[in-house]
Parts: structure tokens; sequence; C-alpha cells
């Protein structure tokens, strides 16, 4: 077998079946590499909002109204500051309060009139063993009107959605495989059928089974290793627009896919894997189909 | 070395086209295999050659009992026998040195001795100046001669030919058949399925006829008397 691939006895590069061959396989790697990248820019996103968030705390204080509001307030930051674990602890003021409402609400002087609720910012210090719900529990019982809010029935369920999305994507790259591995099944076999007159012949000269796999195991690999090449490129540069359009975007959740360095390893690994996949089911299905022959 | 005991052969479900079949090949024997068109010649050079099992009855190979080879144990018995198909059955893409190294190759010899053995031979069958042609560019004696070089060039202790001089010219037919008497003097079974009566007469070896599936034995001699009864 010389380095494109031809074989010296059977001449597998002959036959149209195997020819279209790396054009479909190019195909099926665009989509895998496009569902792989989803699936590790989704694990990376989430890793971030998980990281962010659990940092970060409110304690929201109802609103009581008067000067009884900024004590209560006052209250609260010097409970926050003696529980321990706590970094930092800075009261959000009426003004900024209603100028983080001004554009869902309108003009920032009415809003300073509305029966708002007051909030305190709190981070909690990086690997700080602290329990939140025994915290929270602790700041109701102390001062009725607070409430720790630590979003994360929120960050819960945005982690549901990311994982549904990346089970979509796993089930589309198993989708991609099993669709990979029937037509390099169909093409092997529309290979044995057409060469099955210099098989016998191979056969009857002492060829073993694997002596004639070997043969269709490594031309088909090799057509997929180098079909699956363009079909990554295109993929890397469709990923590398969408990129650029979602940085584009001013939006605080929607922000630009990252690929962690596993996902670049993973991408580059898909035409090895493709390669060992073909090389497998090949000559799985040629091994299994020359035992039906003498 | 190849024993058949009351062997039947059938394709599918079809009707039997060997019956009965015994036969008993004695290491370094040679044997004219013959018969009309239709009589099953090519069906026992198929058992013979390992390519079919048998339908029913006992076919022993060097030895060993053909319906209860693993699949593993049929290339060693294999590359212990050389056939030369009426059809030749060479592979077009390959030269003419490609095609007889080809058991050779099979068999993992080294590529050194590989070229060495098949040029000698390809000399010796007088295809020498034909090492890098192509089977599509060679006459069918050219062709024969290539299919019976692939036959032997690996020393088989079975070597069958199904109407190896079928396709050249008389003076190139005896030079093959002195090369099969010489390998069958070194110990090579030698079976060769033919018509014609001419090889039959001049080299007098032992005939086994196909008459309607069944198998006869007998001798040159007396088969040749036989035929021309026959056409009186």
């Amino acid at each position: 077998m010389n380095l494109f691939g031809k074989t010296s006895e059977l001449q597998l590069e002959k036959d149209a079946s195997s020819r279209y061959l790396p054009v479909v396989i190019s195909s099926m790697i665009f989509l895998a590499a496009l569902a792989l990248a989803g699936l590790f820019s989704i694990s990376a996103a989430v890793e971030n909002w998980s990281s962010e968030i659990s940092g970060n705390l409110t304690v929201e204080i109802q609103h009581v109204g008067g000067d009884a509001q900024d004590r209560k307030v006052e209250e609260v930051v010097s409970f926050l500051k003696r529980t321990p674990g706590v970094e930092t602890v800075r009261p959000i003021s009426v003004e900024e309060a209603a100028s983080l409402l001004e554009p869902f609400l309108g003009r920032a002087d009415i809003i300073r009139e509305l029966p708002l609720p007051r909030l305190v910012e709190v981070t909690i210090s990086e690997n700080s063993p602290v329990d939140l719900n025994a915290m929270a529990t602790t700041l109701n019982k102390a001062i009725p009107e607070a409430r720790l809010n630590t979003h994360r029935p929120w960050l819960d369920k945005m982690i549901v959605l990311a994982r549904s999305v990346q089970f979509l994507a796993a089930a589309i790259m198993l989708l991609i495989s099993i669709v990979t591995v029937i037509i390099v099944i169909f093409a092997a076999r529309t290979g044995l059928v057409m060469h099955r007159d210099v098989i016998e012949v191979l056969h009857l000269i002492g060829a073993r089974d694997t002596y004639i796999a070997r043969q269709f195991q490594t031309y088909f690999a090799r057509l997929s290793f180098l079909g699956s090449l363009p079909g990554l490129a295109f993929a890397i540069i469709v990923m590398v627009l969408l990129s650029l359009l979602a940085g584009r975007l001013d939006a605080t959740l929607l922000s630009a896919p990252t690929m962690v360095l596993e996902g670049w390893i993973a991408l580059a690994m898909l035409p090895v894997i493709v390669a060992l996949l073909t090389l497998f089911t090949v000559r799985w299905i040629v091994l299994s189909s020359l035992k039906r022959m003498m | 070395m190849v024993r058949f005991e009351n062997v039947g052969m059938r394709y599918g479900m079809g009707p039997e086209v060997l019956r009965d079949i015994n036969l008993h090949l004695e290491a370094g024997s040679f044997h004219f295999l013959t018969g009309p068109t239709g009589a099953g010649k090519s069906s026992l050079l198929k058992l013979l050659s390992l390519s079919h099992r048998p339908s029913r009855g006992l076919l022993t190979l060097f030895g060993k009992e053909a319906s209860s080879l693993s699949r593993d144990e049929l290339p060693e018995l294999r590359r212990k026998i050389g056939v030369v198909y009426q059809e030749f059955r060479l592979l077009d893409h390959l030269t003419t040195l490609e095609n007889v190294a080809l058991p050779l190759r099979i068999a993992g010899v080294e590529e050194e001795q590989i070229s060495r053995h098949v040029e000698e031979l390809l000399d010796w069958v007088g295809l020498g100046n034909q090492v890098d042609a192509r089977p599509p560019t060679l006459s069918g004696g050219e062709k024969q001669r290539v299919a019976i070089a692939r036959a032997v060039i690996n020393r088989p202790q079975l070597l069958i030919a199904d109407e190896p001089t079928g396709s050249m010219d008389a003076e190139m037919g005896l030079r093959l058949m002195y090369l099969f008497q010489e390998l069958n003097k070194i110990g090579t079974t030698v079976v060769v399925a033919t018509h014609d009566l001419g090889l039959i007469r001049r080299f007098g070896y032992p005939v086994m006829y196909l008459k309607s599936g069944t198998l006869h034995h007998t001798h040159a001699e007396e088969y040749l008397q036989q035929f021309d009864r026959s056409l009186y």
C-alpha cells in the first residue's frame, strides 16, 4: 500500500462507494466538531457562572420606611461583618438602587419614592467553609426583616438548562458516530462484494482473513482520516466566526463561546478517533463477512 | 495425501453434481482427470483445492479431514496446494512478477528471496522479458504460463491444473508438462484436468474420468481404447 492509500492486491480505490466516503466523513466531522465545541463551551460557561455566583450573596431588607430602614441596614451590616468567612459587606444606597432600576422602571427620582427593599452586597472569602443555610437562618432570627439571597435556585435552573444542552450535544455526537459507522459498514460491504473474486483467489493461495482485512481497514481508516481534516478545519473557521459574532453581543449571559484546553485537544483528536473507529468497524465487518466464505 | 470416501457435493439446495466419489492420491503420484463437459470436473477440483466443502462423505487432505478444519487451519493447508485455473484468475492490476510473487508474499517470504525465485521461474517459463507486463497485455498462452508459475512458485505438495496447456502452442505445452513432471519427481502430487488425449497418450499417467457425477479410475491406455471404441 502506498502513501495515498492504494491497496496492493485489492484495488479498493477503484470503488465508487469508497470514493465518496471522505466527503461524508468530512460532513460528519464538521457536525461533530461543532457539537463538541458546544459541549465544552457550555461546560466552561457553567463553571464560570458557578464560581462567580457562589461567592456573591445579596441580603434583602424589607421596606420599613424612614430612619428605621437605615437602622436595619446598619444592623445587617454589623451582623454580617461579625460573621466568619464574610470578606466584604457593601450596602447599596437608595440612589444606587434607583439608578439600577431606572432602565426598567423609569425616572430615578420617582423610583426613590417607591417602597423598595434595601440591598446589601456580600462577598464570601474564597474556600471559606460558610454554611449559607445556617447563616440565612441566623440572620433571619436576628433581624426578621432581612433575608439572605444565595442566587442558588437561579443558578440551579441555569445549570439544569446547560446540562440539558450538553446532553443534547452528546446525543448528537453519538448519533454522528452511529451514522458514520453505518456508512463505513456500507462502504466496506460494497468493497467486499466488488472484490469477491480477488478475495477468493487470495484465500485459495493461502491468505488469512486478517491479511485481507488489513488491506480494507488500512485503506478505509486512511480515507476517514484524510476526509476528516477539511471538515475539522471548516468547523474551526465557523467556530471562530460564531465567537466573533457572540463577542459583539452586549449580553452578560451570552458571552462569546470560550473553549478550554481539553476542548481543543478533543477537537484535535477527532480525526484520529474517527480513523480508529473506521479501522475497528471495517476490521470487524470484513472478518465477520469473510467467515461466511470458504 | 488425498482421500475421498463416498464424497458427494451439491451447490446450495441444488442436485448433487458429484456422487459417491472414492479416490486415493498417494504422495508423489501423477493423475489425469478427464470427462465430458458438465461431468463435474470443476467441482471435483474445487473440493481438491479446498475452495468448497463436500456436502457428504469424508474428504481427507494431508491427514486432516476437510469438514472438521477450523478457519485458522485452512490457509496453511491451502499453501500446500497450487492451483492453475482454466480462466487463469490473475490480478490484472499487478505485474507478471507481482502475480507470481503473491503466494510467497502472503506466506511472508523475504523480498530478496521472492524476486530471485520469481525471476528464475519466469525465465524458465519463457516470460523473463515480461516481468513488468500486466495480464491484459499478455496473450492467452502467456497468461496461462503466469498462472502456472504462480501455482508452483511455493513448491506445493499438491498441484492441481485445470486445462493447463489449453491456451498455448504444443511446444510450450510440453515444456510445462515437463515442469510438472520435474515437480512430481521431487514429491509433488499432480492432478491435471484435461481434454487433450495427446497429453494422456504421451505421458501415460493413470486416468480418473468423470461420467454423470461419478468417478472412475483406469490406465491411460485403457482409457484411450475405451474412447476410441466409443467413437465407432
